[in-house]
């Protein structure tokens, strides 16, 4: 949202400088993205006279003779190439030397200087049109401006008061505020965070348009007594209050023939001028926050095929069609709401008004609509449709119920025609909430020590209603406050308004922290694994079916996303590893010669089901991969060495046995060089090499081994220190010859040196040979 | 072993074959179609044979080794890499630091969930049914309709509950949340799907916003290891009022000049709807909670402007860590 510092001075009086006024806005209303100078873009452009105006022969240009005032002591020339020049119109003239508003934010703005134009006219500056002045993009022609307004030599900017700032305004953190998407609501805001009252115009309290006409109240709401328009809204969840007029007018179509401020302040605020009626719907809007639609009323009537009109408020139906303003048919959708005459759809509401009923030159009578719809709807409807309109944002933040009537008024008297039907549905007014709160309650909240006075005072500025008796004040807020309900929400205005800025920061004293040991036992892997040479990995908790399907796993076992950016992203993982094997042949690929990576992150399982709490069972995991392009040996025993250093570091010293399983994390491996890793007869993981065609499908080297941990069980057995050996006093190496495996081995040397440390060596065996020769280094403690 | 060796082999005579190509020019317009047809058949006929070699490859029986033993037959026992090699993630290295700041304050540390349900995410955190709120967190969805997090906040609920005892005990409750959380929302440099978070809960009998304030200026300040100005701004979020966005002034390590601010962090007290539903009484006891990125800290720390980095896996990126 753009809101213009000069319009906003309007409504309010700002004494404080400009910088100083961003900042407190930002600090005490809402986020200001980013600030437009415009206190010299329209420097050097003048009001002039045309004086006289020739057409010069076989081209569309004029040359021109023009009265600058006081800019220059004699007439000026140039040439202007558009059609509606003439001679005595008051025109805005650019001087040489001065920049084309337009291309100011242009990486190169167009600097006007003297040129001679057609090889013999002399041209000095450029008489502007609308879009090269940055008031919209109206390129018909040049602008023409009101003789009661200005005179020769006027500075434009003076005129139309166009030194000013423009803030950028960040929607997101006024969602709950649609009063804060009106200048009037902007600057009731601003007139409180400078500790000022604000005064509300009149008319957002009583509507004083509608005199000639003779209003009734009835069931649903105010009507007109002579000529009535029936409304019929479905369900007032939807739609709780329409208000609606026919106003008789003139031209409807027609544009001013000057410029007006008002075409200027849409421009400031970024909409374009289309015509007099529709620029003063959107003027109204944004003055105030309520978007307004006008239809055609001959041709509402006449669509509806009713003898009496009738405006019905509904849902779409599944697969309605309508044609809307911008020519496009769209298809609506049972979350829609639309207005219809009769049966027939002529606006798809809050979004855009229907080509059927469209205000054209013939439009002898309007039909103004100032309504509140349901912001849930209408969020739904602006995604389903792509309509990012100023009306539908402000829609969306849900207009107050309590302005549309008083806002129908405003704009009924500023589009000047002659009211003839007035009909307001209301059904269930909303009741304004009263909060009853106390100074102590306000302070002991926010760490302030503000006196009642104050606290009232600083309320009342923004239009709060505030009584206090003896120890409790009494808060009623305004209709256009529709996001106050409770003690915080005061609370929140007080501390706001006067400045979170000025809160004094405190320390509170409390206890120490408890260690969380996953935390810690992380900590402490991460630590080693640096030291060991191997690099953390973070990978996405998302994998691709495919993914599941090269590591052996089961998709039906993955909880599967359904809105998933991409079919890469769609399940949710079983374990750690596949994901890794995916990063090894990235890494294989760069070329990264050798690696040893791993991740710890959570990982989750269908068949583990659901745990106390109702959601998926979670568990700690850690994959770890070892690869390397151009090694021959066996990868086990390296990935082996990893994770037995790993849990020694942590005291625990596992069995290394037989793949017996074959749940999830076992499924990549290869049962003929992995084995479980069992502590106490439970299985805390897996470590081996991958089956040929796990590898063969991750398209990786033969140099390839992992392990995968579960850390919830390796927490449980986790030590908080690992065995400090004593100092050995002697060593030597043993080879004994042997056709066993290393452990049976192992345990004969083990008998025959109780007490000595012993440490694997490496394993011969000769070619045709039957038996090995196993090496093992002993150490002998005291 | 041999099986490999043969593929290989077989790859090399697919080269060959290709380079042949290029002859093609040399050769006589009108024996091109056959010497193309005789080499497009000697192509189809080695990559053939090369598949099979694989297929072969794949569904060979692998030959059991002693996994009791610690280095296969006749092969050196395996070393450890270097420790110039080794790296810590960015994130998690940061992760690490950042709670050991907060657990050194007297914070316990709770890791997020990453997979949670509606309740947690949005119910139990005072988001009203189809409130658009819900929608501007760009959840994913599981079948179930279960909620990978869009915010670490899908912790509060439950810490709120298991620390309770910690009021009735006339303690505080002061945890922070760190863990991954994930938006619907396409890549770029400065946008993840999954990204890190660290939310903080404080709950006591008499804690103020000036408190809330307090700690969070001295997170920072240890943080960045200097005396820092901090500023905020109104903010919205549904289980918070007020809520505030929390900004400190560039730290001078990060390059940072007066006046220049970084929005840190969204935080506020905690909505009285919020405490009720975790049966705490909101009459009794005030609270605030905060939430911010990690992954910007560690971009802000190393100057990075890409953040598709940190889960790429790539190892010439993660080996400067």
């Amino acid at each position: 949202m753009k809101i213009s510092l000069n319009w906003l001075r309007k409504y309010v009086d700002i004494n404080i400088p400009n910088e100083e006024l961003i900042r407190l806005i930002g600090a005490r209303l809402v986020e200001v993205e980013g600030v437009i100078d415009e206190t010299s873009k329209y420097d050097k452009i003048y009001v002039a006279r045309v004086e006289k105006a020739e057409k010069i022969p076989d081209t569309h240009l004029t040359l021109c003779q023009i009265n600058v005032g006081t800019a220059s002591d004699s007439l000026v020339q140039v040439v202007c190439g558009a059609p509606n020049v003439r001679e005595g119109m008051l025109v805005a003239w650019i001087a040489p030397g001065a920049i084309v508003p337009a291309s100011v934010k242009e990486d190169a703005p167009f600097v006007i200087g003297k040129r001679k134009m057609l090889k013999k006219y002399e041209s000095s500056g450029m008489l502007a049109g609308a879009d090269e002045l940055d008031f919209g993009d109206d390129h018909s022609g040049i602008v023409e401006i009101d003789p009661k307004e200005a005179k020769p030599g006027d500075l434009l900017a003076d005129v139309f008061n166009l030194k000013d700032l423009i803030l950028e305004i960040e929607n997101k953190s006024l969602t709950h505020r649609p009063d804060c998407f009106g200048i009037i609501g902007f600057a009731r805001e601003v007139a409180g965070i400078m500790g000022q009252k604000f005064n509300d115009p009149d008319f957002l309290f009583k509507e004083d348009t509608f005199k000639d006409l003779v209003l009734k109240q009835t069931k649903t709401g105010l009507e007109s007594e002579d000529q009535k328009i029936d409304i019929e809204v479905s369900d007032s969840k939807i739609c709780p209050r329409y208000s609606a007029a026919v106003l008789k007018i003139k031209d409807a179509t027609e544009k001013e023939k000057y410029l007006t401020s008002m075409q200027v302040l849409l421009a400031k605020s970024g909409m374009n001028s289309i015509s007099k009626i529709v620029d003063i719907t959107n003027y109204i809007m944004l003055l105030t926050g309520q978007p307004l639609h006008a239809f055609d009323f001959d041709k509402f009537v006449k669509v509806g095929k009713n003898s009496s009109p009738k405006i019905a408020v509904r849902l779409a139906k599944n697969g309605e069609k309508m044609i809307l303003l911008d020519d496009e048919e769209v298809e609506l959708n049972e979350n829609d709401i639309v207005i219809a005459s009769g049966d027939t759809p002529v606006a798809l509401a809050g979004a855009m008004g229907g080509k059927n009923t469209m205000v054209d030159d013939e439009t002898k009578q309007i039909l103004l609509e100032s309504a509140s719809f349901s912001l849930y709807n209408l969020r739904k409807t602006q995604m389903a449709h792509g309509i990012f309109s100023e009306a539908i944002t402000r829609f969306t933040k849900g207009v107050p119920c309590g302005g549309t009537f008083n806002v129908l008024a405003e704009a009924s008297k500023e589009i000047g025609g002659k009211p003839v039907a007035v009909k307001d549905y209301y059904m269930e007014p909303n009741l304004q909430p009263i909060v009853k709160i106390t100074t102590k309650e306000i302070n002991s909240l926010l760490g302030t020590n503000y006196d009642e006075k104050l606290i009232m005072d600083t309320l009342k500025n923004v239009g709060f209603e505030v009584q206090n008796d003896k120890s409790e004040l009494t808060v009623i807020p305004k209709y256009w406050r529709t996001d106050i309900h409770i003690k915080e929400d005061i609370i929140e205005e007080v501390g706001r308004l006067l400045g979170y800025d000025n809160i004094i920061p405190t320390l509170p004293l409390h206890g120490t922290a408890d260690i969380n040991s996953m935390f810690a036992l992380k900590h402490k892997i991460r630590d080693l694994m640096d030291k060991l040479g191997a690099n953390e990995l973070l990978t996405y908790s998302f994998v691709s079916g495919k993914l599941l399907e090269k590591a052996n796993q089961d998709q039906s076992n993955s909880y599967k996303i359904v809105n998933s950016i991409s079919p890469e992203l769609q399940y949710v993982r079983q374990s750690i590893v596949p994901s890794l094997l995916d990063k090894a042949f990235l890494n294989e690929k760069l070329p990264v010669e050798q690696f040893a990576i791993y991740e710890m992150n959570k990982v989750y399982r269908k068949e583990w089901g659901r745990d106390e709490e109702d959601v998926p069972v979670e568990k700690n995991s850690l994959g770890f991969i070892i690869a390397e392009r151009k090694k021959k040996e066996t990868a086990y025993y390296a990935a082996k060495k990893y994770v037995a250093r790993l849990l020694g570091e942590i005291g625990i010293v596992p069995e290394f046995l037989p793949l017996k399983n074959s749940n999830a994390t076992l499924r990549p491996f290869d049962s003929n060089r992995s084995a479980e890793i069992v502590l106490k007869n439970k299985t805390i993981g897996v470590v081996g090499e991958f089956k040929n065609s796990v590898r063969a499908s991750f398209k990786l080297a033969e140099y390839l081994a992992g392990f995968e941990l579960d850390l919830d069980a390796v927490l449980q057995s986790a030590k908080l220190k690992k065995e400090i050996r004593p100092f050995s006093k002697k060593s030597e190496d043993i080879t004994i010859t042997t056709d066993t495996s290393y452990e049976e081995t192992l345990k004969k040397v083990q008998k025959e040196h109780p007490g000595a440390r012993i440490e694997p060596g490496t394993i011969y065996q000769g070619i045709g040979q039957k038996t090995k020769n196993m090496t093992f280094h002993l150490e002998f403690v005291e | 072993m041999e099986q490999s060796e043969k593929i290989g082999k077989l790859k090399q005579k697919l080269k060959e074959l290709n380079a042949e190509y290029a002859k093609i020019k040399e050769i006589k317009a009108e024996r091109r179609a056959e010497f193309g047809r005789q080499l497009n058949e000697a192509k189809q006929k080695v990559l053939a044979e090369i598949k099979k070699a694989e297929q072969d490859l794949i569904n060979k029986e692998s030959k059991p080794i002693d996994i009791t033993a610690w280095s296969g037959v006749n092969e050196p026992l395996p070393e450890f890499y270097p420790a110039t090699l080794g790296s810590k993630h960015p994130l998690m290295a940061e992760l690490d630091r950042v709670t050991g700041i907060y657990q050194m304050m007297g914070f316990d540390v709770v890791e997020s969930r990453q997979l949670d349900d509606e309740f947690h995410m949005f119910d139990s955190l005072n988001f009203v049914k189809e409130h658009p709120a819900r929608d501007g967190y760009d959840t994913f969805r599981t079948e179930e309709g279960l909620i990978p997090p869009a915010h670490t906040s899908t912790m509060q609920h439950r810490v709120l509950k298991s620390y309770k005892h910690k009021l009735e005990e006339g303690e505080a409750i002061a945890v922070v949340v760190p863990g991954r959380v994930y938006r619907n929302e396409d890549v770029d440099a400065t946008h993840e799907h999954t990204f890190y978070q660290c939310e903080g809960v404080y709950v006591s009998k008499d804690c103020t916003m000036g408190d809330m304030l307090g700690i969070l200026r001295e997170f920072f300040e240890k943080y960045y290891e200097q005396k820092l100005n901090i500023r905020t701004q109104p903010g919205y979020f549904p289980f918070t009022e007020p809520s505030l966005e929390f900004m400190i002034e560039k730290p001078k390590s990060l390059g940072g000049k007066k006046g220049d601010f970084l929005e840190m962090l969204g935080c506020g007290m905690i909505h009285p709807n919020v405490l009720k539903m975790a049966g705490i009484d909101p009459l009794k006891y005030h609270g605030f909670a905060w939430g911010g990125g990690i992954d910007r800290l560690v971009m802000l720390r190393y100057g990075l402007g890409d953040v598709r980095h940190f889960e790429s896996g790539n190892l010439n990126f993660l080996r400067e860590f």
